[in-house]
């Protein structure tokens, strides 16, 4: 029997075609679309960041520097942005990339009939709007604005716009329907198998923008090392480590659950790297007893938040009530302040407060890549040391979203994913609830700093800005931060590089040892 | 026969629309918007209420069931909200994706559990007939999602035989295929003889009490004469109900099998329609679960005569 088995994989083995070095890597659901920006969830974003590159990008904490930009000025009104185009860039399918090819990809994003996720951004429904794209020569593009703005090119190269990603007119069929993204990134489009797998190639003439000889966030260096990447669609955590474990995947996000299995394993590594996304307890400061900014802060006190994180991060998290990632070049000495952890300052706050033990329910979700359970189950134990009434109610993570954008909610444990600038953070919960039922804070103070963040330009007045917000955060506590998201990945002893940035895999710098 | 065929058919017209309508209202009652799941959680109120409008999620529940209800009608199950793909050729496609796994491995459990329950049967409270009962009982009770990772860590870990993980359609390359068919089909196989060696013996049992048995014997017949010719025929009707119940529930998913074997069946497809919200491949699915369920027990019907002549489909 086994002779016959071990006959048909050599079988298959040799009937394979052959890919030289190739890294596997699973994805725990498929993905939405293979079109920049457009149908879109993270684990899109995540192999489109391998196709297509901005004219600008992220770097690990945060800045933005230039990508297929050589380097770019902004007049001195804060409506003119010069981007001059780096030499020697190619698309995939060889042909040049020219000013032409950024002032298509643009006025097909801000077609409406594209469909584009950021449209919104720079039409002006929002604060900015994109006046004109125009080429000055073939390497030299000009984008005009409407209103001064510190976050425009950092919503450039935001995942959920597909980080503005310029793509050749090859991309689009003769009917216009979009065929296939023919980017300029590291990695070329291959294959996808819907629910299976997707292919991505590598792209041989790929030239890194300037760099140190090391990745960083989405500049730096970028070579591809290995000739293919498979990305696999596996849903099931233990079937990922018996594919690590027999060599078939080489990396793959794990349960924090299971960071004790490959923490000591003879041929897995564990690997754990910070992300910008953040795990905190969303407040309804509308809620009759939380309304009162005392019970929020006696809440926010009850928390040992070092044990708390400890515990339900599984020991990679580190404690931070910042809205602002700890490794952003924003995260100052006045975002380390928090509520230190006082169990009588905050029994004495709830019976300033007139608390009588009305219940309080946080909302979480049993996903098992987020933290939400654990730490709601580890909050309302220690709440309760004080005195609060807390209870826990678990739902599917569809139903938790239905709750939270009809503002149909007490506190939700829940995680945010990774935004790279602090105003895009703060717009996901400061605004006027009346408007977006789904906004934390209505607070006009926190709007009018938000607002004042989204046309500063200077970086130490935004500092200012983003500090002043974070002390009125810890007086009035909206929502209780409790740590910055974190990657957990297990790999193959053989990978080389790190194989993750904000959440989904980066395969660029990354190769296996034969 | 043939107004017995289309008169079932036409009896199953009634469960079908029920079923329609009964799937098509509750997924609308479990609470989640696919239009905010789809634009992800920094979407603003206008852009969720745009694509609701686009999906047509903002009519009112009886209008979007009666557009729905005539585009089917016409062949049109709609397209699926999370990535456009039409909904027939996807679920149809998923559908025999699950469909090579459920019936290759019903008709092994069958062939390995029927004889195996007439057997238990006939040597009833012997040595082999608590063996066989025994596992048949261990077997059906071990959850399938827990036996099938025994099996991969067995035979493609531990092992190295079969792939851990993967899928190769079997149009592609039929050796390769079949390769990763084996532990999910070995799962299903072991789980389903179970409930089968169970139905087999307890049915046989109940024939071989009966007075034509001990007049078969008293003629002389052998005991392979009076098990197989005239035992099993007749205590083989309830067996072939069950397994045309199990192969109905079967091809109504395998959820858990296709997750743990990375199988891109319709059983993960529902599941993740569900969880994303994505009505029209939800009732795409559920509709032809059921009407697979349907054809299965007509199948199942009216092949019972062959093993039990009273039973006359008229």
């Amino acid at each position: 029997m086994s002779k016959i088995l071990l006959a048909s994989c050599m079988f298959i083995a040799m009937a394979a075609p052959s890919f030289g070095s190739e890294i596997i890597v699973a994805l725990n659901a498929d993905i939405r679309s293979n079109n920049p920006g457009v149908n879109r969830d993270g684990n899109t974003d995540g192999v489109i960041r391998h196709i297509v590159e901005g004219l600008v990008g992220p770097t690990d904490n945060g800045e933005i520097k230039p990508l297929l930009a050589e380097r770019f000025e902004t007049s001195e009104d804060g409506l003119t942005y010069t981007f001059t185009l780096r030499d020697g860039v190619k698309f995939h399918n060889g042909s040049p990339l020219t000013a032409d090819d950024v002032v298509w990809t643009f006025k097909r994003y801000l077609d409406p009939a594209t469909k584009w996720s950021c449209l919104s951004d720079f039409n002006g429904t929002k604060k900015t709007k994109i006046e004109s794209v125009e080429a000055k020569d073939t390497k030299t593009v000009v984008i005009k604005i409407n209103s001064p703005s510190g976050a425009f090119l950092g919503s450039l190269s935001r995942p959920e716009c597909g980080y503005s990603g310029i793509l050749s007119k090859a991309s689009i069929n003769a009917d216009g329907t979009f065929a296939q993204p023919i980017g300029t990134g590291p990695f070329r489009w291959g294959e996808w198998k819907k629910s299976e797998y997707i292919t991505l190639t590598k792209f041989d003439d790929y030239v890194s923008p300037a760099n140190d000889g090391k990745p960083d966030g989405l500049v730096g260096s970028k070579r591809p090392l290995v000739d293919r990447v498979k990305l696999m669609i596996i849903p099931d955590g233990a079937t990922v480590k018996a594919g690590l474990e027999s060599g078939v995947l080489q990396a793959s996000d794990i349960p924090p659950s299971l960071i004790p299995e490959y923490r000591n394993h003879p041929t897995l590594q564990l690997i754990v790297a910070p992300n910008n996304g953040k795990n905190l307890f969303y407040m309804q400061t509308k809620d009759k007893v939380l309304s009162n900014p005392a019970v929020r802060r006696a809440m926010a006190a009850a928390l040992d938040l070092d044990e708390l994180v400890a515990a339900a991060s599984n020991g990679t998290g580190s404690a931070s009530a910042s809205i602002i990632a700890s490794h952003s070049a924003y995260f100052s000495e006045v975002q380390k302040k928090r509520i230190p952890y006082d169990p009588g300052a905050a029994k004495k706050e709830l019976e300033d407060a007139g608390y009588k033990g009305e219940p309080i329910t946080i909302i979480a979700n049993k996903r098992g890549d987020v933290p939400s359970f654990p730490a709601a189950v580890i909050a309302q134990a220690m709440m309760q040391q004080v005195g609060l009434n807390v209870q826990i109610e678990v739902l599917d993570y569809a139903t938790q979203v239905e709750r939270r954008r009809a503002g149909n909610y007490q506190v939700i444990s829940q995680s945010v994913a990774p935004r790279f600038d602090p105003v895009f953070a703060y717009s996901f919960y400061v605004g006027d609830k009346s408007k977006d039922p789904s906004l934390m804070w209505d607070d006009p103070k926190a709007i009018e700093l938000m607002n004042a963040a989204y046309v500063e330009r200077d970086e130490t007045k935004r500092q200012a800005i983003f500090d002043e917000f974070h002390e009125l955060m810890l007086r009035e506590m909206p929502g209780i931060f409790l740590y910055d998201m974190v990657d957990v990945w297990g790999a193959t002893k053989k990978l080389k590089g790190l194989p993750v940035w904000q959440s989904n895999p980066r395969l660029w710098e990354v190769s296996i040892e034969d | 026969m043939l107004r017995f065929i289309l008169n079932r058919l036409l009896m199953a017209l009634p469960t079908i629309a029920f079923v329609s309508v009964t799937v098509f209202a509750l997924i609308r009652f479990i609470p989640g918007d696919p239009a905010a799941l789809m634009l992800g959680d920094g979407a603003e109120p206008h852009q969720i209420a745009a694509m609701r409008t686009e999906l047509g999620l903002d009519q009112s529940m009886p209008q979007q069931f009666l557009i729905w209800a005539g585009n089917v009608l016409q062949g049109d199950f709609g397209r699926s909200i999370v990535n456009d793909e039409a909904v027939l050729p996807l679920v149809v496609s998923r559908f025999m994706v699950s469909a090579e796994i459920v019936v290759v491995a019903v008709l092994l459990a069958s062939l390995i559990a029927v004889p195996a329950g007439v057997i238990a049967a006939w040597r009833q409270n012997s040595l082999m007939d608590l063996a066989l009962v025994g596992t048949a009982t261990v077997l059906l009770s071990i959850p399938t999602f827990w036996l099938g990772l025994l099996l991969l860590l067995l035979f493609g870990l531990k092992l190295g035989w079969l792939p851990v993980l993967g899928y190769v359609s079997l149009a592609d390359n039929v050796i390769g295929g079949m390769l990763y068919l084996v532990l999910p089909i070995m799962t299903l196989v072991i789980h389903e003889a179970g409930v089968l060696i169970r139905m087999a013996r307890a049915s046989t049992l109940e024939v071989l009490r009966l007075d034509y048995i001990t007049h078969a014997r008293a003629k002389g017949l052998s005991e392979g004469a009076v098990l197989w010719r005239h035992a099993f025929k007749n205590a083989f009707g309830p067996t072939w109900t069950m397994i045309g119940l199990i192969l109905g529930n079967l091809l109504g998913g395998i959820a858990v099998i296709e997750t743990v074997f990375t199988i891109p069946g319709l059983g993960r497809l529902m599941v993740d329609s569900i969880f994303a919200r994505d009505y029209p491949v939800i009732q795409g699915c559920l509709l032809l679960v059921s009407l697979s369920y349907v054809l299965v027990n007509l199948v199942v019907d009216l092949l019972y005569p062959l093993f039990d002549p009273r039973v006359v489909a008229e």
